[in-house]
C-alpha cells in the first residue's frame, strides 16, 4: 500500500491555485454578462411579454432541464461551424484553431448562468409587493428610478441567498471547463498527475482549492447580505 | 459546412433510450442511500451532541463547495486506495458502486439541509399537541410532523432530483455506458462525424425527462397543498 505523497501534493497544490483565475475570470465574466440579461429577461417573464415570454420559457426549460456537460459539448461542436462560416464570409486571415476556448467558455456559462439568474430575479422582484411600485409613481418617481431605488433593493434582500448559491455552482460548474481543453484548477492539477498517476493527491488538491475559493465568496455574500439587511432595518 | 441531418437525429434516440436504464438504476440507488444519509444527518444536525452536530456542519459546507466531477474522482481513486490499507480489494468493482457512492454523499448532504429546514417549519406547538393527547414521541413525528414537514419539502426534493439526474450525466467520465456514455461512444464510433446530431438527442432525452418530473411535481403539489393552512410558512 502507497501513502499519499505529500511532496507531489504540495507542488500540485499550487499548480491547481494557478488555474484559479481563469476560473475567477469565467465566472466574473459569466455573472457581468448574465446579471443585466437575466434580469431583462425576469422582466419579460414578469410582464409576460407575448412572443418573448414564450421563447424565454422554452430556453430557460432547456437550460434548466438538460445537464451542463451536454450544453458545453453543443457548443463545443456548433460554435466552431458557425464562427469559421463567419470569418470565411468576412475573408479573414484568422483560422479557426486560433479561437481561444475561453470564448466557448464564456459563452456557455453565460448561456447558462442567464436562465439560473432569470428564474432568481423573477422570484425576487415577486416578493415586492405591486403598490410599491405604485407608490413610487405617485410621488412622481419614473419607472426608471423607482426600480432603482425601491424595487431593486428590497428584491435584492430575498435575491442574495440565491445569487450566492448560483455564484458558487457555478464556480463549481467551471470544473467541467476541461471538456473544452481549458487549462483551469482541474485540468491543471489532472496534468500534473498524469506522469505519477498520482490522481488521488491531485483531486485533493483541487478539493482544496475548490473549498478555499467557494468559501470566501460565500462569506463575502454573507458579509454584504448583513450590511443589507441592517440598511433594509433603518429604512423600514 | 454545417451539415444538419434531421433524421439521423431521429435515428440515434432509440439507440440511446435502452441506456436509459443504468441511469434510472444509478438515480434509485442514490436517491435510496442519499435520503438515509440525509436523516442521519439532519439527525445530528437537529440533535443535543455538539460533535456530531459540527461534523454535520463541516461535511455539508465541504460538500457544497465540491464540484461533483471532483467528488467522483476522489471517490474512484480514494476509496479502493482507502479500502486497501484494510486489505479489501474494490478494484473488481462495478462502477455503479462509484458513481452511487459518489453521488449519495452529495445528495444526502443536500437532502439533510431539506429534511432539517422543512422539520423546522413545523411549529413546535404540533408537536407538543401531539404529545400531549398521548402520542409517543415517535407515533408524534411519524402522524403529525412526518406528513406536514414533507410537503413543504416535496418541491426542493424534486428540485434536488432533477439536479442529480443531471449531475449523473458526469458517471460517463469514469467510464459508466449510461446514456450520456453510449452517446459519447456513438459519437466516438462516427469518429465525432454526427457529434451534434446525437448530442441533440442526448439532450431530448434529458429534456423530456425533466419536463415529465417537473410536471408531476406540480400535479403532487396541488394535491398535497389541501393541508397547507396548518404549515407556518416562514
Amino acid at each position: 500500500m502507497q501513502t499519499l505523497d505529500l511532496h507531489f501534493m504540495w507542488e500540485a497544490f499550487f499548480i491547481a491555485l494557478s488555474g484559479a483565475p481563469i476560473t475567477l475570470l469565467i465566472t466574473v465574466v459569466a455573472l457581468l454578462i448574465s446579471i443585466p440579461v437575466g434580469f431583462f429577461f425576469s422582466l419579460v417573464r414578469l410582464n409576460g411579454t407575448p412572443v418573448l415570454d414564450q421563447l424565454c420559457r422554452i430556453y430557460i426549460s432547456f437550460v434548466r432541464g438538460t445537464p451542463l456537460i451536454i450544453q458545453i459539448f453543443l457548443i463545443y461542436n456548433v460554435m466552431p461551424i458557425l464562427v469559421e462560416r463567419f470569418l470565411r464570409s468576412t475573408h479573414s486571415t484568422m483560422s479557426i484553431f486560433d479561437v481561444n476556448p475561453i470564448w466557448y467558455a464564456f459563452l456557455v456559462f453565460s448561456l447558462h448562468t442567464i436562465a439560473i439568474l432569470t428564474e432568481v430575479f423573477r422570484s425576487a422582484l415577486k416578493t415586492v409587493q405591486k403598490s410599491q411600485l405604485e407608490a413610487a409613481h405617485s410621488v412622481g418617481l419614473s419607472t426608471f428610478a423607482a426600480y432603482r431605488r425601491i424595487i431593486i433593493p428590497q428584491a435584492l434582500v430575498t435575491a442574495l441567498p440565491n445569487l450566492c448559491n448560483a455564484t458558487t455552482n457555478l464556480i463549481k460548474n467551471t470544473s467541467l471547463c476541461y471538456a473544452l481543453s481549458l487549462r483551469e484548477i482541474t485540468l491543471r492539477a489532472k496534468v500534473a498527475a498524469n506522469p505519477g498517476y498520482n490522481y488521488i493527491e491531485a483531486y485533493i488538491d483541487i478539493f482544496l482549492v475548490y473549498l478555499i475559493i467557494c468559501s470566501l465568496v460565500e462569506y463575502g455574500f454573507k458579509k454584504y447580505e448583513k450590511r443589507l439587511k441592517a440598511y433594509q432595518c433603518i429604512s423600514a | 459546412m454545417l451539415k444538419f441531418d434531421f433524421f439521423y437525429l431521429l435515428e440515434q434516440i432509440p439507440k440511446l433510450v435502452p441506456y436509459l436504464d443504468v441511469t434510472f438504476l444509478v438515480l434509485i440507488l442514490t436517491l435510496f442511500f442519499g435520503t438515509i444519509l440525509g436523516f442521519v444527518l439532519a439527525g445530528w444536525k437537529l440533535g443535543k451532541s455538539l460533535i456530531l452536530r459540527k461534523l454535520a456542519y463541516t461535511f455539508t459546507t465541504a460538500m457544497r463547495c465540491t464540484p461533483s466531477i471532483v467528488l467522483l474522482f476522489l471517490v474512484y481513486y480514494g476509496l479502493p486506495a482507502l479500502a486497501s490499507i484494510f486489505a479489501f480489494d474494490l478494484n473488481d468493482l462495478s462502477k455503479i458502486f462509484f458513481v452511487v457512492t459518489a453521488f449519495s454523499l452529495s445528495f444526502g448532504n443536500v437532502m439533510s439541509e431539506i429534511i432539517r429546514s422543512s422539520y423546522l417549519a413545523v411549529e413546535r406547538g404540533q408537536y407538543e399537541a401531539a404529545v400531549s393527547v398521548g402520542l409517543t414521541r415517535f407515533d408524534a413525528f411519524r402522524r403529525i410532523i412526518l406528513p406536514q414537514a414533507s410537503v413543504v419539502a416535496l418541491p426542493n426534493i424534486i428540485n434536488s432530483i432533477l439536479t442529480l439526474l443531471k449531475e449523473g450525466s458526469l458517471a460517463y467520465t469514469i467510464g459508466l455506458i449510461d446514456v450520456m456514455g453510449k452517446a459519447n461512444l456513438l459519437i466516438a464510433m462516427n469518429y465525432e462525424a454526427h457529434a451534434l446530431e446525437t448530442l441533440l438527442a442526448l439532450s431530448f432525452i434529458y429534456w423530456s425527462i425533466s419536463i415529465i418530473i417537473e410536471n408531476a411535481n406540480g400535479l403532487l403539489e396541488q394535491k398535497l397543498s389541501k393541508g397547507r393552512t396548518f404549515i407556518k410558512t416562514v
